[in-house]
């Protein structure tokens, strides 16, 4: 059964890939119809799908194969004209297929897909010529040529084809000797083969492939029929000369077929992409740690082998994320196919002319990506055809060419990769646009009025809006570009409009290379750090507070020739404010689809790359948050969603930069309510300071450093009313404690007194300059240092 | 010296046959700890590791008593305080405050508890159903178990690591 399993699973990629292929072949097969190399092509399709679920025993998806086999077969030898009727059958066929496959897919089995109707159509395409819906076109085509080559034809693959049951029937040696026979067959025609294709490279170089095929085919059958080969040629050469890029471009793909390629499950490639993350947070762990360690032992001689290790190791990272993130990279191109195929159905569904140009279809991308874009294309390419292209009348009356072009292209800009849709339609019209949304109530009428042409060009990602008159069964419902939106922000691609009425517009859809791994903008808001995506980030800018100004309620700001939205990061993640907000504030402008929004920081912190983590089940979904990173010093650092941010930004009032000071005053009602922290690194000198402060009756809390001094503070667990602080102490000495402490808000009134051995002017001045109040010298006698701090904190008499 | 070595097999046999009995006996394995002045329990091997309190990042938009989240060993979890989801106010971590992480399928979370007390093997039949008042669907309690001088309150681990906000 697992075998089984196995056989069907390669199978179905197998299919689904050939069908893919499939389907752009068949729309270039039918504006050339006479590209043996295509026909082949797709016959061989059909065929190695028939065969291999006949092996399967897939009854159904081998009785439409086999009917598809045999019109395509008609095709392959000129026996049949591929009319765009034809083909309506064959795609749909195509399409009965693909149906049929994803059955297989879910059920493992393809019952329950009716295909009569449809091999009722292919048979009537290939018995008879005339009854059937093909016009009198077809079977004129299908009739004029001589009848026997087409006998010949005919009989030779009947044979093959009647050869198929009768192996059941077959003796053993009956099967030996049809197996010699058919591999001489196979032989004598790979060397005829062969010999055609010499003889067609010295005659006729100008297009060996081609001509070699059709001359092949009577060769092989040893009854030289001139006609078919003489009637196809003038008609191909036409189509081809024009068409010979295009020609071209199969023939070349061929060697590329036989490139060696190992299937591997995607699990094991996001496995791989995993580890591959959690060595880059390794990476920027020990780069930080470097940085350490260089500072302490500055000059050391292992520094430099060091630096050489890291160097390399990060070097290395780098090298080994950006070849696994190639390995999930798929050519743009697989998005691209199917679109051919829509076109052409969508331009006979509207009357339309329309053509697609692609370019770029070998622009590689994500996997995730690849497959987020494929709906968002879709809408806007049905939305250029059915609103953008006019009517042929409609063109050839403004004196446009009868036939409208849609171009495609993809192509890598930077970090991010371009996929850029034009159209050389009507264009769009900023003000109906405009009246439209007033109209369906999207905007203000005040809206309206400041709307640049652009901003109303993103109009029609509105969810609701749409200018099409008539909702139709391709597009008007205004779902459409909202989904567009959607799914290119979720993706955290940038979606940018531009349109000229009457000539056409352009859209271009911005969308990072990948997901896991992001180049990201760390930010500060007081003791808090945040990543936002750079791809999001379009330039960041410091400000000073006054150049905020407040309308109707929200903060904003004029950068250059725009008024810019601003919000404080504080605001949106209720950061608790405890720091002093200084005079300058850095602004980092925010872009995404078409709309800006700035974000008010209080630090830059720099660039950094990052692996996306989710915060998991329990936390998922909060506002603003798009999951957490593991930064070098191993702390988590959230990171920003700022498709979220910029919903919750709407709602945010200007609290920007207003303070607000509440200070509690506690009442003290007994001596041992008041607290005071002794600083200092010696013991000695704690005790003594304890000894003269223990008859106050006060409550003592010690440290033996800066650093600890000011963890207990921040703890809180004491309210402390005083801090008597050492200058000289390891970790951190008195000065930097002293103005660590006065950054925050609520111990600007902290006294902080310094006791210490230095007695130098210039290190009193220091000391005030870090926030002390008071220098006390040792030595001291405990009764000055008691009546010190009974002075700082209010000590009230009645407790003496 | 044969002696003795016979001496430590049969002491090693004899805790075996015990274990094997304590086995059959259906037996709960819960590791016991306060919040408060409570002692509660979890069942041993929702434990993935108990570890003592380190730095966590603070998450908006949650209720109190997610502090936020944490990193272990390269996974960000999230960092729930007991102590204030069952009503009592935040307390500074010591010494003997530890981050309990549990784990039921995918789901992993660290608790903040106030203090360990014991791995406590307890009989099936000294467990009791929670009390009448606070039962139904809800209620994150799962029994009563009771043992000579105690009272533990044993907590559903899922209940705990779902999400109720």
């Amino acid at each position: 059964m697992d075998e089984f399993q196995e056989i069907l699973q390669d199978f179905l990629v197998e299919s689904f890939e050939l069908v893919e292929k499939l389907d752009e072949d068949l729309v270039e097969l039918e504006s050339n119809p006479e590209d043996l190399e295509l026909l082949n092509g797709i016959f061989r399709v059909a065929h190695t799908v028939k065969g291999a679920s006949s092996f399967l025993n897939f009854d159904v998806l081998t009785h439409l194969t086999h009917h598809m086999e045999n019109v395509l077969n008609k095709a392959r030898h000129g026996e049949l004209l591929i009319t765009p009727d034809v083909m309506d059958v064959i795609l749909e066929s195509i399409d009965l297929m693909k149906a049929l496959l994803e059955t297989i897919r879910d059920t493992s089995s393809d019952a329950g897909i009716d295909v009569n109707d449809c091999v009722v159509k292919l048979d009537k395409i290939t018995g008879g010529s005339g009854e059937v819906e093909a016009p009198p076109a077809v079977a004129e085509a299908a009739a004029t040529p001589e009848p026997e080559p087409v006998q010949e034809e005919s009989s030779s693959e009947q044979s093959s084809d009647e050869e198929e049951p009768d192996y059941e029937n077959m003796s053993d040696e009956e099967v030996e000797a049809e197996i010699e026979r058919l591999l001489k067959q196979r032989q004598e025609e790979d060397r005829k083969k062969r010999e055609a294709k010499l003889a067609a490279g010295e005659d006729v170089p100008s297009m060996p492939d081609d001509e070699a095929k059709k001359e092949q085919t009577p060769k092989s059958q040893a009854t030289p029929a001139p006609a078919p080969v003489q009637k196809s040629t003038p008609a191909s050469k036409a189509t081809q000369q024009k068409e010979s890029p295009k020609a071209a471009a199969p023939a070349k793909r061929a060697p590329a077929a036989v490139e060696q390629t190992i299937r591997v499950d995607v699990k094991r490639l996001d496995h791989l992409m995993n580890l591959i993350g959690e060595l880059v947070l390794a990476k920027n762990r020990l780069i930080k740690i470097n940085d350490d360690v260089e500072e302490r032992y500055e000059g050391e001689q292992f520094l430099e082998e060091l630096n050489q290790v890291v160097s390399i190791v990060s070097l290395v990272t780098t090298d080994l994320q950006i070849a696994v993130m190639k390995t999930r990279m798929l050519p743009i191109g697989k998005v691209f196919n199917k679109f051919p195929r829509m076109i052409r159905d969508l331009s006979r569904e509207l009357n339309k002319k329309i053509e697609l140009e692609i370019s770029g279809e070998d622009t590689e991308l994500d996997k995730s990506i690849v497959e987020e874009i494929g709906d968002p294309l879709v809408h806007i390419i049905r939305n250029s055809c059915d609103h953008g292209i006019e009517t042929p009348e409609d063109r050839v009356a403004v004196g446009k060419p009868e036939v409208g072009t849609i171009t495609l292209k993809a192509y890598n800009e930077g970090n991010q990769i371009v996929i850029q849709i034009d159209d050389d339609g009507k264009g769009l019209n900023p003000q109906m646009l405009k009246d439209k949304a007033l109209e369906k109530g999207l905007i203000s009428e005040k809206e309206a009025d400041s709307m640049s042409d652009k901003e109303a060009f993103t109009l029609i990602m509105r969810p609701g809006f749409s200018t099409a008159a008539a909702v139709t069964n391709v597009s008007g419902r205004g779902v459409g570009m909202d989904v567009v939106k959607t799914n290119i922000e979720k993706v955290n691609g940038i979606i940018d409009i531009e349109s000229e009425v009457g000539k056409g517009s352009s859209m271009k859809l911005k969308i990072p290379l990948t997901l896991a791994i992001i180049q990201a903008l760390l930010v500060g808001v007081q003791e808090e750090h945040y990543a936002i995506p750079l791809a999001s980030v379009l330039e960041t800018v410091r400000i000073s507070k006054d150049e905020i100004y407040t309308v109707e309620g929200r903060s904003v700001m004029r950068l250059r020739d725009d008024v810019l939205s601003l919000v404080h990061i504080g605001d949106i993640f209720e950061v608790e404010r405890i720091l002093d907000a200084s005079e300058h504030a850095y602004v980092v402008v925010l872009g995404l689809g078409t709309s800006k929004l700035g974000l008010i920081v209080d630090t830059l912190v720099g660039q950094e790359e990052i692996v996306i983590k989710s915060l998991g089940d329990y936390l998922k979904g909060i506002d603003g948050i798009a999951g957490a990173t593991i930064r070098g010093d191993g702390g988590v650092t959230l990171i920003v969603d700022v498709v979220a941010l910029m919903d919750i930004a709407k709602g945010v009032k200007a609290t920007a930069l207003t303070e607000s000071t509440t200070t509690t005053v506690n009442e003290k009602t007994k001596a041992s309510d008041y607290t005071i922290m002794i600083v200092d690194d010696s013991k000695t000198d704690r005790t003594i300071m304890r000894k003269a402060l223990e008859p106050l009756g006060v409550t003592l809390v010690e440290a033996v450093d800066g650093l600890e001094a000011l963890n207990t503070l921040k703890q809180g667990d004491h309210n402390f009313d005083a801090m008597l602080i050492d200058i000289e102490m390891p970790r951190m000495d008195g000065y930097t404690l002293a103005s660590e402490i006065k950054k925050y808000n609520k111990y600007k009134n902290l006294p902080l007194i310094a006791v210490t051995s230095r007695t130098g002017k210039s290190d009193r001045m220091r000391g005030v300059e870090s926030g002390m109040i008071e220098y006390i010298t040792k030595p001291y006698s405990a009764d000055y240092l008691s009546s010190v701090v009974q002075r700082n904190v209010k000590f009230k008499s009645e407790f003496l | 010296m044969s002696d003795k070595l016979k001496q430590i097999i049969n002491k090693q046999s004899e805790q075996q046959n015990r274990d094997t009995l304590d086995q059959s006996d259906d037996i709960v394995q819960l590791v016991g700890f306060i919040i408060g002045e409570e002692e509660y329990a979890v069942p041993i091997l929702a434990i993935q590791e108990i570890i003592k309190p380190f730095s966590w990042t603070r998450v908006p938009q949650v209720p109190p008593y997610v502090l936020g989240v944490f990193n272990l060993r390269g996974s960000v979890i999230p960092l729930i305080d007991l102590r204030v989801k069952f009503g009592l106010t935040p307390k500074k971590h010591n010494d003997e405050t530890r981050f309990f992480v549990l784990k039921q399928g995918d789901e992993v979370a660290g608790f903040v508890i106030d203090r360990l007390t014991a791995a406590i093997r307890i009989k099936k039949e000294n467990i009791g159903p929670a009390p009448e008042t606070i039962n139904g669907d809800d209620t994150a309690i799962d029994g009563v178990g009771k043992q000579e001088d105690r009272i533990i309150t044993i907590l559903k681990v899922d209940k705990l690591l779902e999400r109720d906000f």
